[in-house]
């Protein structure tokens, strides 16, 4: 049996592993553009300087020969032949395969403002090539300007900070982290990265960038017609799935890949898993699809169950924060918070249940959350104050000394 | 994020300092709850022991016996020994001050402010002296010489401070005390390492203790402080956080010994004080109550109207008066002056006072009381208080809760004021109480705690369900300045109360619970029983009457439960006093106490249930009467 | 694998576990005589829940058969390890995102209370004798290791 895994992001090595795990003799192949695995959530750590390449790597030591994996790096899928069963390189050569696993991603979405997707000193933040792109500019660069104040552009910011650039976020709507965090959360990290000296502007679309004679943009006008000066652009609008390479395919294609509740896509023997099916950015979700994936091209029959994805953890300049579910309010629900010098706690509940939470300060013993959203379970009846329940109030050991939630 | 300490603070039955606490950007005691809600079992149950170098043991069914053989009765009932005995050192120390001050004053012809009181005594202990300063010497001599008795030697004024038919039961037992100090020391012997192994051995020196403690501690501190501070007078006064008035220098005072003050008292009212106080911006002193001693304060407060402001609260009050900003310095002469005002007072620039070694507190300059120097060191304390205040005012944040508390608690409820105030006899009170008018009595003392419900709670919960009942509730101790800030206490209460008690307190311009002032006083409230007992000619364990220590923290206070079981009265408790991990001391304590003294322990933390069962005994004892 | 039992019914709430895990994770040399119980680098892995009606609840790393901490974590530092069964952490590793915080259904896992740069996390006593501490410290047995 021979395997052939796309991308080595988490999606990939967790289904390589999974394989390995079920499947001793069996061939795996598996094929990235990127020449070093790499967490993609680390990359900000490689642009402030503070760890390499080989510190960004998630997998275990030797894994590509501990689980007798051929990696082939560096080179790009163009194209997908379901009928062959086989894939084409960007370098000719044609690889079979039994069973297929598309984990190839995504890529970082540019608008199309203006000049933006021809300039060369325009950068995404998906990559380590972009990483490492992005240190390279920055060695003769002075000003930054990030457009999006999404997780990803204060990641690229964060990093830029070691380097000591100015750095200008510009975003779209008044205030940042819009999908995350409540404007009070929001407002907390905006004074961080502001003493830090960060300058935001927000409201603000680009609505003009041209190329000067160095194929660069070195200013960026706005809807109310500032002009903003930069060296680099960095782009944080979001990321596509990348299906180029399945043009031709006849595989379903949609927002992402479509797969089924066992992640198999509409063309027998390929299976997709982590962005490229769009079903969730989060890496634990990524994980448990690329496990699963793994497993069923191994003839098993697991279902992608864990759907939940509207969760995130942020960390900048030590303040942590910790969101899970519904932030914006709406009609009927209870919001309940807590404020102290040292956190700031807000969640929404409706109808007894726990729809939203946003912990910020201290995220000590959080996880439950996760839990009693996904999993709408009703709290009404606890008598306790809301903040201070926890798992004692589901608490269940089972004969193997596991916890189970019992409610 | 904002300015708050933490918002986990602790419920208080007041909801405005609940709130006003919440806010605070200081940790205070009400935040500590939380991060201490995790309980040792072993330790709430009285059954770690740590008396020798095998400990700790603790009890479990595998181990049920400590190292050295120790079970669990042993071992839960010398803890409890160990904490009464330390409780009543603790007010034998009080009552030693109190009478030495008497001594003193009496030597160098200083005034005599309670003559009554004076007379009262020296007609007890059978003293015959015209000269009240000789009378006064003679009087304290009496109670001093009884004080340092030995174990062996009976005191001599327990039976004629003692109601006769209660005297021969305590002789029958075998609990009556000797002198008190060396009783506090048999205690501690008694519980030392390897030495008794009985509990109801150790349980009868706990009834004794009681005794002591009860008479001399209490009593004795009563009516020694009547004698030369004065007797307290029954009117209204404001309570609360309202009482900080910010434009003199405030020092908030803490403690049981009144005494200790008096010449500070006296002298902050005197001209050339008031002028050091005006010339650093001040239009003079206040002293301003808390804890027990605000609560004596407060009790003759008739006497000292230009110093005094008011009571602010009680001990788990304390931080907040301080939060406010408004208070330059606190003297502390004992307990309950909590640790935690330490870094609140660093924070405010609040100068820390200890004029009593045994309180000394850790950042707080100690300044004996002394009586031959109280003129020098009263000045020294004087112009430290004034240099505080003019380092701090500006500099600190105020936060005033103007509209906390009232403006009419009654207070100044003694046994004698509360007899005048019924025309001289206790004839009406008594009819009532036959008619049914009203049920019964409850004394509600102590202090408050922050984990029976919170702040308060319980206290203030079980005090609106025994009015409802009819039953008239008096109150002594740190409760008192809890029930008295959420306005309990003032005349509009009366409609708290049920239909027959809300009808006699309407009549009678009073609210249904009545404020004797400090935990001394629940000495008071025994005297009240007392002659209610006599004048019924029957024996305190049949009055329509019992006793809550609903919120008891402190060690002090069990010995003061021990005094009420002593005499015969139910006990109820909000909290166990660690003792559950021992059948035969739960055994002794809620049941077999009954045959032993009358009285007996009641454990419920819930205020309507404890309520139903504190008027289910005194409807047993009403049926007991006839009545 | 081996895991810790509970049997909660037993716990008294003493907190002896807690006080065994920070002496031996402490980064100090010494007993649990000078362990410095108000230094906040002295955390404790395992912590004693109550629910609603004041029961104690101990809750300590189980080392699940199929760990979601492991599974959320984006830098390889949390892991399963094969022979043992148990999660370890390689706090050198550890990106401080905490995912491994949000998504550990039980709450066992924090961020460090003075860096937040790391985790706490239950390691088996590996590098203490390989004998959980704190179920050696419990009075009542209400933990205990089992083979699973």
């Amino acid at each position: 049996m021979k395997y052939v895994i796309i991308g080595a992001g988490i999606a990939g090595a967790q289904a390589a592993k999974t394989i390995r795990e079920k499947d001793n003799a069996g061939e795996i192949v598996m094929i990235s553009a990127d020449t070093h695995v790499h967490s993609r959530c680390m990359l900000h750590k490689f642009i402030a300087g503070e760890r390499d390449e080989k510190g960004l790597d998630f997998t275990e030591k030797d894994f590509f020969e501990k689980f007798n994996i051929d990696w082939k790096k560096g080179v790009r899928v163009e194209q997908v032949c379901p009928q062959q069963k086989e894939i084409v390189l960007d370098n000719g050569e044609k690889i079979s395969y039994d069973k297929l696993l598309l984990a190839n991603g995504a890529d970082s979405f540019i608008p199309p403002v203006g000049e933006l997707r021809k300039a060369s000193n325009v950068y995404g933040l998906r990559n380590l090539s972009d990483a490492q792109a992005i240190v390279k500019e920055a060695e003769t660069a002075e000003n930054v300007l990030v457009i999006g104040s999404g997780l990803v552009g204060l990641d690229a910011a964060y990093g830029l900070l070691e380097r000591g650039k100015k750095i200008t976020i510009v975003e779209m709507v008044d205030r940042i982290l819009p999908v995350q965090l409540d404007v009070h959360a929001a407002n907390a990290y905006q004074k961080l990265f502001e003493n830090a000296g960060v300058r935001f502007v927000l409201g603000q679309k680009a609505s003009e960038a041209v190329c000067e004679a160095d194929g660069k943009i070195h200013k960026i006008t706005l809807d109310n017609g500032e002009e903003l000066a930069c060296d680099i652009v960095i782009v944080a609008a979001g990321v596509r799935p990348s299906l180029a390479c399945l043009e031709g395919s006849g595989i379903q294609c949609d927002r992402g890949i479509t797969v089924d509740a066992g992640l198999k896509t509409s063309q027998p023997d390929i299976y997709a898993a982590g962005d490229i099916t769009g079903l969730s950015g989060i890496w634990p979700n990524a994980a448990n699809q690329g496990k699963i994936a793994g497993e069923n091209m191994c003839g098993g029959s697991e279902t992608y169950i864990d759907t939940y994805a509207i969760k995130n953890t942020i960390n900048f300049f030590g303040l942590v924060t910790l969101c899970v579910g519904r932030i914006q309010e709406e009609e009927g629900d209870q919001i309940q918070i807590k404020e102290d010098k040292t956190q700031y706690k807000r969640i929404i509940l409706k109808e007894g249940r726990v729809e939203g939470v946003l912990l910020q300060g201290d995220i000590s013993h959080a996880g439950t959350w996760q839990y009693l959203i996904k999993n709408k379970i009703d709290v009404s009846k606890i008598e306790k104050n809301i903040f201070d329940i926890n798992f004692a109030d589901f608490y269940h050991v089972d004969e193997k000394g596991q916890y189970e939630w019992v409610s | 994020m904002n300015e708050c300490h933490g918002c986990n603070t602790c419920k208080s039955a007041d909801k405005p300092l609940e709130e006003f606490i919440a806010g605070l950007p200081m940790e205070t005691s009400h935040h500590r709850v939380d991060s201490q809600s995790t309980k040792c079992g072993f330790g709430l149950q009285g059954v770690c022991c740590r008396l020798c170098a095998n400990g700790p043991c603790r009890i479990t069914p595998k181990s049920p016996r400590g190292i050295c053989g120790a079970n669990a009765d042993t071992i839960v009932v010398r803890n409890l020994l160990r904490a009464v005995a330390s409780g009543s050192g603790c007010y034998i120390h009080v009552v030693e001050n109190t009478a030495l001050n008497v001594k003193h004053i009496a030597q160098t012809k200083g005034e005599i402010k309670g003559v009554d009181t004076l007379n009262r005594l020296a007609s007890i202990f059978g003293i015959e002296e015209t000269d009240v300063h000789k009378c006064a010497e003679a009087v304290a001599d009496a109670v001093l010489k009884d004080l340092y008795l030995p174990e062996y030697e009976k005191m001599q004024l327990t039976e004629k401070l003692s109601y006769g038919p209660r005297y021969e039961k305590w002789k029958e037992l075998g609990i009556l005390p000797g002198g008190a100090k060396s009783e506090v020391f048999h205690g501690v012997v008694k519980c030392s390492t390897n030495l008794n192994s009985d509990p109801v051995n150790m349980l009868l020196d706990c009834l004794k203790l009681g005794i002591s403690t009860g008479i001399h501690g209490l009593v004795l501190t009563n009516l020694l402080n009547d004698v030369v501070l004065g007797e307290p007078e029954i009117r209204t006064a404001p309570v609360g956080l309202r009482v900080i008035d910010p434009d003199y220098i405030n020092i908030m005072i803490t403690g049981h010994q009144h005494s200790m003050f008096t010449f500070l008292q006296d002298r902050l009212t005197d001209e050339d004080v008031k002028e050091k106080a005006k010339k650093a911006g001040a239009k003079g002193f206040k002293l301003v109550g808390c804890t027990c001693v605000g609560q004596d304060l407060q009790l003759r407060g008739a006497h000292y109207t230009e110093i005094f402001d008011g009571h602010a609260g009680n001990n788990y009050t304390s931080e907040a008066i301080l939060a406010t900003g408004g208070i330059d310095a606190v003297i502390s002469e004992f307990n309950c002056t909590l640790p935690g005002i330490e870094p609140i007072c660093d924070e405010l620039k609040i100068k820390q006072i200890c004029i009593d070694n045994v309180a000394k507190k850790a950042n707080a300059e100690l300044k004996e009381f002394d009586f031959e120097n109280r003129p020098a060191v009263t000045e020294e304390i004087i112009d430290e208080i004034v240099a505080a205040y003019k380092e701090r005012r500006g500099s600190v944040p105020m936060k005033l809760m103007k509209d906390h508390g009232n403006d009419n608690t009654l207070t100044g409820v003694s046994e004698v004021s509360l007899k005048k105030f019924l025309g001289g006899n206790w004839k009406p009170l008594i009819d009532l109480i036959v008619s049914g008018d009203i049920k019964g009595v409850a004394g509600v003392v102590g202090c408050s705690n922050l984990t029976a419900g919170g702040h308060d709670v319980l206290s203030v919960d079980l005090v609106k369900e025994l009015i409802a009942k009819d039953i008239i509730v008096l109150t002594a101790g740190c409760s008192s300045g809890g029930i008295e800030n959420c306005g309990l206490m003032v005349p509009e209460a009366a409609k708290l109360a049920g239909p027959k008690l809300r009808a006699v307190c309407e009549k009678l311009g009073i609210p249904p619970v009545l404020n004797f002032g400090p935990c001394l006083a629940i000495g008071r409230l025994e005297i009240v029983a007392t002659e209610l007992a006599e004048a019924l000619n029957v024996d305190l364990p049949q009055l329509p009457l019992v006793l809550s220590a609903a919120q008891w923290l402190e060690e002090q206070a069990l010995a003061d439960g021990c005094y009420g079981l002593a005499l015969g009265l139910p006990l109820h408790l909000g909290l166990p006093p660690f003792v559950t991990g021992s059948k035969v001391a739960v055994q002794v304590l809620t049941e077999d106490m009954k045959k032993l003294t009358g009285g007996h322990v009641i454990i419920n933390s819930d205020a309507k249930e404890s309520a139903d069962i504190l008027e289910k005994i005194i409807e047993e004892k009403r049926q007991g009467l006839n009545i | 694998m081996k895991r810790i039992m509970i049997d909660y019914q037993k716990c008294d709430g003493c907190k002896n576990c807690s006080i065994a895990c920070m002496q031996a994770h402490r980064e100090t040399q010494g007993t649990v005589y000078d362990l410095d119980l108000t230094d906040p680098r002295n955390e404790s892995r395992n912590r004693i829940l109550k629910d609603a009606d004041g029961q104690y609840k101990p809750l300590f790393c189980r080392h699940c058969d199929d760990p979601k901490c492991v599974e959320s974590c984006m830098s390889g530092a949390l892991y399963k390890d094969p022979e043992s069964g148990h999660v370890f952490y390689d706090e050198t590793r550890c990106g401080s995102c905490f995912m491994c915080v949000m998504n550990c259904p039980f709450g066992v896992i924090k961020p460090d209370a003075v860096t937040k740069s790391k985790v706490v996390k239950c390691d088996f006593c590996v590098n203490a004798g390989g004998e959980p501490s704190c179920v050696a410290s419990c009075p009542k047995q209400a933990i205990y290791v089992e083979e699973v």
